[in-house]
């Protein structure tokens, strides 16, 4: 599903965020991105929806090659990559429904396929009885899951969350974990970056550890840290 | 459904930022109105210009002692050219007849003149005004033949004045063209900073690139039709109310203010043409490089 091979990405000012990684993740796969500020989590993410372009290297998601991936199909990559954001991301000025039918209103789904599914997935996270409140009537955790809910609308074969609990408390960040699973046991793949030891040792999912732009672990079932 | 959102969000736009929409259509409509009014003069110094053209004759004068049948060559060699429309012979007394009709309030200036002190003379009439140097040349220096006159310097000036106004407005015009471009872009930039965060998400979410420029561009076209529609409806009213008098103002100039409605509506044609473009570009350049990620 996922595939780098000898990936660098050096920015300009000669700044070095990923060395040389090589990583491969099946179909279906749970797989934390783990590691310190500045260990290359976030460009690592970020190459994967094509926002950023690696230096060296090839990347294949989804069975395409990146590097040879026109830019007018990348929206078309993207509608297969759903992003979850530590922030959210939402439309302040838009309803929970509409934050959600948004993304599949711009993708050009009929307006029949939105009033199926943007309940449906909203009740999929929970959030069956608040189509109507604005994203500031609701909590940091309940905000997040109308996020998720919008990046998995359109079924994504993979779903890239980069720091989902960062902003959260232990409790709530435990309820968004549980859809986090729910949602890959439907087969999709999904990727998190973090840094909450808490759930990656509660998880018992493959850990991939960067750190200084290399991969220093890659461990099925694993912890947060060997040594911590 | 498309068509639906395209528009409401383009409308959404317009209304975001009034005061830059209006400033970019007025100016559109200003420039617009300039270009116009460049096409109205070509077409009243076309006017005037096929007036006075048809007005030129060169007048050929005979020597007293020509041959009858030198007169009957030159007039049959003029007759056999292309650009010669027609050839009218006018004898000494003819020419001493009309000299008297032009004075006839001034009897001292024929009274003493000799009946046929007025050389006889061909007037020829051109198929185009322009072939009145070509064709004097040819009759200078054939036998027989005094001297040739032409009236075309005053059509040579008119047409020098003609094309230094033409230049001069063209030149506004275009500036304000582009001016108004810019101004189209700036406006459609604005709107597009006031939705980053919305475009952000649907980038994210894969909506294509045309999907979200098209809003965009929409609201440019919009704005610069509006303005030519308004350059266009000046054009129109000052057909129907302000030509006619000032043709009548100038009327010896005769009826040079009036023109087919054909041609009002190629003025028209060419001024919504115009707009489109502008519009179009003006979005191109707003749009240019906000798509980049």
């Amino acid at each position: 599903m996922i595939k780098m091979v000898v990936v660098e990405k050096t920015y300009k000012g000669g700044i070095h965020a990923l060395n040389g990684i090589s990583v491969e993740m099946e179909k279906g796969e749970f797989v934390f991105i783990v590691g310190p500020s500045g260990s290359g989590k976030s460009t690592f993410m970020k190459l994967l929806t094509k926002e950023e372009e690696p230096t060296a290297g090839e990347i294949y998601v989804a069975g395409k090659n990146l590097a040879n991936l026109p830019r007018w199909r990348v929206p078309y990559l993207r509608r297969n990559v759903g992003s979850v954001f530590q922030d959210f991301k939402l439309l302040p000025n838009k309803t929970v429904f509409e934050n959600v039918a948004f993304a599949l209103e711009v993708i050009g789904r009929p307006k029949s396929v939105v009033r199926r599914q943007v309940p449906q997935i909203l009740e999929l996270v929970g959030l069956g009885e608040k189509l109507d409140r604005f994203p500031d009537e609701l909590s940091g955790g309940e905000q997040q899951r109308v996020s998720i809910a919008r990046a998995f609308v359109n079924r994504p074969l993979i779903l890239v969350a980069d720091e989902p609990t960062g902003n959260l408390d232990p409790a709530t960040s435990v309820g968004i974990m549980r859809l986090l699973d729910r949602i890959n046991r439907t087969g999709t793949t999904v990727v998190m970056a973090t840094h909450d030891h808490a759930i990656v040792d509660s998880m018992r999912r493959r850990v991939i550890e960067l750190e200084g732009g290399n991969v220093v672990r890659d461990q099925s079932r694993g912890i947060y840290g060997v040594g911590t | 459904m498309r068509a639906n959102y395209f528009l409401s969000e383009t409308v959404t736009n317009l209304k975001r930022n009034v005061l830059m929409t209006v400033a970019a259509i007025s100016t559109v409509a200003i420039s617009l109105l300039l270009l116009g009014g460049v096409r109205i003069l070509d077409l009243t110094i076309n006017n005037v210009t096929s007036r006075w053209e048809a007005k030129v004759e060169i007048s050929t004068f005979l020597r007293d002692d020509i041959a009858p049948d030198e007169t009957q060559d030159l007039e049959s060699d003029l007759a056999n050219m292309n650009e010669v429309q027609s050839i009218t012979y006018v004898s000494k007394e003819e020419a001493f007849e009309e000299f008297k009709e032009l004075y006839a309030d001034h009897p001292e200036f024929y009274e003493t003149l000799p009946k046929d002190s007025l050389p006889a003379s061909l007037r020829i009439k051109l198929t185009d005004a322009d072939y009145t140097q070509l064709v004097a040349a040819r009759i200078r220096g054939a036998p027989g033949v005094d001297s040739v006159n032409f009236g075309g310097d005053i059509i040579k000036r008119l047409l020098q004045v003609n094309s230094l106004l033409r230049t001069i407005t063209l030149a506004m015009s275009v500036i304000l063209l582009v001016a108004a471009a810019a101004l189209i872009a700036n406006t459609i930039r604005l709107a597009i900073y006031a939705r980053r965060d919305e475009i952000g998400i649907m980038k994210l979410v894969g909506a294509t690139n045309w999907f979200i420029r098209i809003p965009f561009m929409l609201e440019g076209v919009f704005a610069a039709m509006v303005g030519a529609l308004v350059s266009g409806l000046v054009v129109l009213l000052s057909n129907e109310f302000l030509f006619s008098r000032v043709g009548n103002f100038l009327q010896f100039l005769g009826p040079v203010f009036e023109f087919s409605t054909s041609e009002i509506l190629w003025v028209l044609a060419l001024l919504i043409l115009v707009g489109a473009g502008i519009g179009i570009v003006g979005s191109m350049l707003a749009l240019r490089r906000f798509l980049e990620v």
